[in-house]
């Protein structure tokens, strides 16, 4: 499959649109606009954008506390999702959810989950939706290395595959969860050796390479969308931010996370593949940088001057039917 | 309206055919369901009626929990078949984390009309793991509701109103009243709404206030009042939430004395929740202090006499209902 | 070792009272048997001999509330031992729990109750929420009542027996205020209810509020009861005990009652029980309240007993040194108001008996004797009875015997 030029220019752009977005919010959070506590995706755009890309906006995704960069990539606003940061009434979530619950049901987007592997079991559910509706959707997860060694990912991949499941599994292995190496969490060096044990097929992917992502996402959509049962797709990749804003890092050395962001960094390793394919210039790159801060700042503002909920507010939306 | 005598088990049976046939949407999932129509034979006629809208699912809580969550999310209307209430501590993250905060968290974005069937209670020898009673933890998480009916007209009637609503419900049938049978209308749209009690048996000299098998045992105790001149008066709650406090204060306000009876084990049981309800809402009606009775606060025991003592008994009832009185 | 001071229980049915005050300073060398507090019961006023010598160290405050068997002081050997006991609790300074009226011990049931205490907590009127707003409602005093519910708790059933037994009184028309003081109506003394005061004023109201009161009344010629007395003290000589005239109408009040026992008897709850004993009240103030020491099985005494008795009480009472047991427990009173000329008047009975007689002076007067105006002693008899047990024509008819007594004591034999 070769994209055109329009094609891989969005996908750059939409790399940037996460890497800025989760600069800005690490920005905010410092100056102690954004409430709580928010895990952010820098390093990790490869995987995001190169999953979502293969959507249709009616295909499912679940995320995780970490998902803004899945959100973007799945076309999400980004006048909502910076006031669901901030609090606003004016957020996708009203204020109720925060960062780690930020969902767009128009879209597909299931929400972000703030228990780990939370979302396995429901986009199980979703896949079995599609399969009794009998549409050509499909669904996909994210979650990560630590994820992946609780017991309902287990259970879910068994379902999906028992039933062929139009469901992708993505799991983003960025080396670390929370504090804990994947190299001491897990049986197993390649996470996705554990798909065989479920009867689906399992690919490792160069997470940071976009382009190898997206390819892979290709072939397990295809896969899904005829009926043909899930697929488990391991994103090797590298968080570069602590597990939390403020996390003091102690169990990695910084020497290990500044090799990550030259040469491996995801949107340095495309912007040059691009640029060889003369398809970006400098000034087109500033160019997309440039509208990108200005959607993001337009965002900011919103949210900014959106009002706080009322404080009544907060008993609001429990039931559909009261 | 017509009724004919089912079963509990029927009357389930019937429901479900109806609540089908109406909404192409609602589908069951769950462990061993297709074989023998549920371990209980509880969902009779429907594996030939609605082949593949029965499914059989892997051993694996907490999927099965996610899959209702997920299914409902996503245009369909599960009722979810929990095996044994006993197992809901293998999907508590999918249906307190999750189903129960979901609509919530992400501010009204969507419904999640999802009913988790689970068969409860003691008194089959099943010990520890196979025989809880446990409402109260979910009456204790917001947003889901929780349902438990008694006669098998409130399986029916029940039943319907909680596939029909757009919320999770917990709904609990006692598995010993399976086979117990009462009338039921024959109305295919005979409904009891959520948060509708029923004053099943009038009295003026002390209100009991009951709902699952509990009703049962009130029904026995009232009887061995009424020989003693005690005029009891049972109110079968039906829904834990929503609650139909209205219906509770109008019974004690005009007996001055409630008991609570239930099941589940008497620390943080529900009689303890309605209980501080009372008080605070009903305090210068009482003449006594309210009373509960429950299970005795260990694991259920297996053997025969051991089980029989610790759950409460027709004569704990009356005990408590005469101290009520004064007598 | 230090010598504890103890509430001493003066009655049966004591269980509380009221520490009125210590009438020796903490830290005072008191002797054994000076006289070291005064408590108060609904009954008594009592004072308390040390049980021992010592240095003073009160551990309650006056004013409290104390109960039977509580240790309220201590009378240490030395300085040195009443500084360890200051030192593990000084004597209180502050102001102790405000003293309530000790309520009348109330009879605990037999069934378990949910507190665990069979007996009512001091100073607390133990009543169910329902029974207390019922009682607010129609304007019923709960310390006055007595519960049947566990532990003593008033409940629906005894607030409803009081409605049933009697009007609703003070629920329509409210005691009527106070004005407020202005310059034209100002207080010149502010006494507060309490005591002995407290009892008299909730039993007279609950009285005329639970029983249907009526009086009827009589005169009696007064001649053979006088020459009955004057024979009597000469018979008894210097040396005996001077016989009045409330010994003999009280000898001829329980010799009638002996042909009435209906008169002798009190309503309890749903059974009027008609007592066995004849234990006969008379009403005295001797400048501290109104208190009725009974003269007990009056039917048995002599009419020289009977004055022993009033004497002996009488001393007692002088003293402040009557026991509750000599108050309670009555089941007929006598009044007498003569000595203030009075002649008849309707006296409140005294619940939850259910007769008193009224007696009023001895004064001559002029009577018509077979169509001749003489003039003779007479006395004027008032009987108030409870007419929901005692209905007209049997007090009536009691009320003649002791009139037909008094007038011809040989019917006394």
């Amino acid at each position: 499959m070769s994209d055109d030029a329009k094609t891989l220019l969005e996908l750059y752009r939409r790399m940037v649109t996460v890497r800025q977005f989760e600069t800005m919010a690490g920005e905010y959070f410092a100056a102690g606009e954004i409430p709580g506590f928010i895990h952010l995706s820098i390093g990790q755009e490869g995987s995001s954008v190169g999953i979502c890309s293969v959507l249709r906006p009616d295909d499912y995704v679940a995320t995780t506390h970490r998902g803004h960069g899945h959100l973007i990539a799945k076309g999400a606003d980004l006048k909502r999702m910076v006031a669901e940061l901030f609090g606003r009434e004016t957020g996708y979530c009203k204020g109720k959810g925060g960062s780690m619950h930020i969902a767009d049901f128009s879209l597909g987007i299931l929400g972000a989950n703030g228990v780990v592997a939370g979302g396995l079991p429901i986009i199980t559910g979703a896949g079995l939706s599609i399969k009794l509706r009998k549409t050509d959707q499909v669904a996909v997860v994210f979650f990560g290395d630590g994820a992946s060694n609780r017991g309902p990912v287990h259970e879910a991949m068994n379902m999906c595959s028992i039933w062929d499941l139009p469901v992708i599994f993505v799991v983003e292995n960025n080396q670390y969860a929370s504090t804990t190496p994947q190299s001491y969490s897990c049986s197993v060096g390649d996470i996705c050796t554990r798909a065989a044990g479920y009867g689906m097929p399992g690919t490792a992917v160069d997470g940071n390479d976009v382009l190898a992502v997206r390819a892979a996402a290709t072939e397990a959509v295809a896969r899904a969308r005829a009926g043909e049962g899930p697929s488990l797709i391991e994103n090797k990749t590298y968080r570069i931010r602590g597990h939390f804003e403020g996390d003091p890092q102690r169990y990695r050395e910084a020497a290990e996370v500044e090799a990550w962001q030259d040469e491996k960094d995801p949107l340095n390793r495309f912007h040059q593949v691009l640029t060889k394919k003369r398809i970006l210039t400098k000034k087109k790159s500033q160019q997309i940088w440039d509208e990108v801060k200005a959607r993001l700042d337009e965002a900011v503002n919103f949210a900014k001057e959106s009002p706080f909920p009322k404080p009544e507010d907060a008993l609001a939306d429990l039931f559909a039917n009261p | 309206m017509s009724e004919r005598i089912l079963s509990a088990s029927a009357a389930l049976a019937e429901a479900l055919h109806e609540e089908m046939s109406r909404d192409e949407r609602v589908f069951i999932l769950g462990e061993d369901l297709v074989a023998h129509a549920g371990i209980f034979g509880q969902f009779k006629g429907i594996p030939e009626k609605f082949p593949g809208r029965i499914i059989d699912t892997p051993i694996s809580e907490a999927c099965i929990a996610g899959c209702g969550v997920g299914s409902a999310l996503t245009g369909m209307r599960p009722v979810v078949d929990f095996h044994f209430s006993d197992f809901v501590t293998c999907g508590m993250d999918e249906l307190c984390n999750q189903a129960a905060k979901i609509r919530y968290m992400f501010g009204g974005q969507v419904k999640l009309p999802m009913v988790v069937w689970c068969p409860d209670g003691a008194g089959l020898r099943a010990a520890a793991q196979h025989s809880q009673s446990l409402e109260s933890w979910f009456v204790h998480t917001p947003g889901v509701k929780v349902v438990i009916p008694s006669e098998p007209a409130d399986v029916k009637g029940l039943i319907k109103a909680s596939i029909r609503d757009d919320d999770p419900v917990m709904f609990f049938q006692h598995k010993r009243l399976f086979a117990k049978e009462g009338p039921v209308p024959e109305d295919p749209e005979f409904i009891i709404p959520l948060g509708r009690a029923a004053i099943k048996r009038e009295g003026k000299d002390v209100s009991l206030l009951t709902y699952g098998s509990g009703f049962y045992t009130c029904t026995e105790a009232a009887k061995k009042l009424a020989q003693e001149g005690l005029e009891a008066e049972i109110v079968d709650l039906r829904s834990l939430k929503p609650l139909d406090m209205e219906t509770v204060a109008e019974s004690v306000r005009k007996t001055f004395r409630a008991v609570i009876v239930h099941e589940a084990c008497l620390t943080g049981g529900f009689g303890a929740e309605l209980a501080a309800r009372i008080q605070f809402e009903l305090f210068d009606f009482l003449d006594a202090p309210v009373g509960r009775v429950g299970a005795k606060d260990v694991p259920i025991p297996f053997s025969p006499p051991l089980e029989d003592f610790v759950l409460p008994s027709v004569d704990d009832v009356v005990a408590a209902a005469k101290a009520a009185c004064y007598r | 070792m230090a010598l504890e001071i103890i509430v001493p229980k003066l009655g049966l049915t004591m269980e509380e009272a009221t520490l009125v005050k210590w009438t020796r300073s903490p830290g005072e060398q008191v002797a054994a048997e000076e006289i070291v507090l005064v408590l108060e019961t609904d009954k008594v006023t009592y004072e308390m001999p040390s049980p021992g010598a010592g240095l003073l160290h009160p551990l309650v405050q006056a004013g409290s509330n104390i109960k039977v068997k509580q240790v309220v002081g201590y009378l240490a050997a030395d300085q040195a031992e009443l500084n360890s006991l200051a030192a593990a609790g000084p004597a209180p300074a502050e102001a102790g729990p405000p003293s309530a009226a000790p309520k009348k011990a109330a009879p605990a049931p037999a069934a378990p109750t949910p507190t665990g205490g069979a007996a009512p907590r001091g100073g607390r009127v133990m009543s169910s929420p329902l029974a207390r707003a019922m009682a607010a409602q129609h304007g019923l005093d709960l310390a006055a009542l007595t519960g049947t519910g566990p532990g003593g708790r008033i409940v629906r059933a005894d607030i409803l027996k009081i409605l049933e037994g009697g009007p609703p009184a003070a629920a329509a028309a409210p005691a009527a205020p106070v004005p407020a003081e202005t310059g034209l109506l100002t207080a010149a003394q502010e006494i507060p209810i309490s005591g002995v005061r407290k009892v008299v004023f909730k039993n007279m109201h609950l009285s005329l509020q639970t029983q249907a009161q009526l009086t009827l009344t009589t005169e009696a010629s007064a001649g053979e009861m006088i020459r009955l007395r004057e024979r009597l003290n000469q018979a008894a000589g210097p040396d005996g005990p001077k016989i009045g005239y409330n010994a003999v109408i009280i000898k001829a009040l329980a010799q009638a009652l002996k042909k009435h026992p209906r008169v002798n008897a009190s309503v309890n709850g749903e059974v009027i029980k008609v007592w066995r004993e004849i234990h006969v009240g008379l009403a005295v103030d001797l400048g501290q309240g109104l208190i009725v020491p009974k003269v007990r099985q009056a039917g048995l005494k002599t009419i020289p007993e009977i004055q022993a008795e009033l004497d002996r009480l009488i001393n007692l009472a002088k003293r402040g040194q009557l026991m509750p047991d000599d108050l309670a427990l009555g089941t007929v009173t006598v009044t007498n108001l003569g000595a203030w000329d009075i002649d008849h008047f309707t006296p409140i009975v005294n619940c939850p008996e259910s007769a008193i007689l009224g007696v009023g002076r001895i004064v001559d007067k002029p009577v018509a004797k077979e169509g001749q105006v003489v003039v003779e002693p007479r006395l004027a008899l008032s009987l108030s009875f409870d007419h929901r047990i005692i209905d007209g024509a049997p007090g009536a008819a009691f009320l003649k015997t002791l009139k037909d007594m008094l007038e011809e004591p040989l019917l006394m034999l």
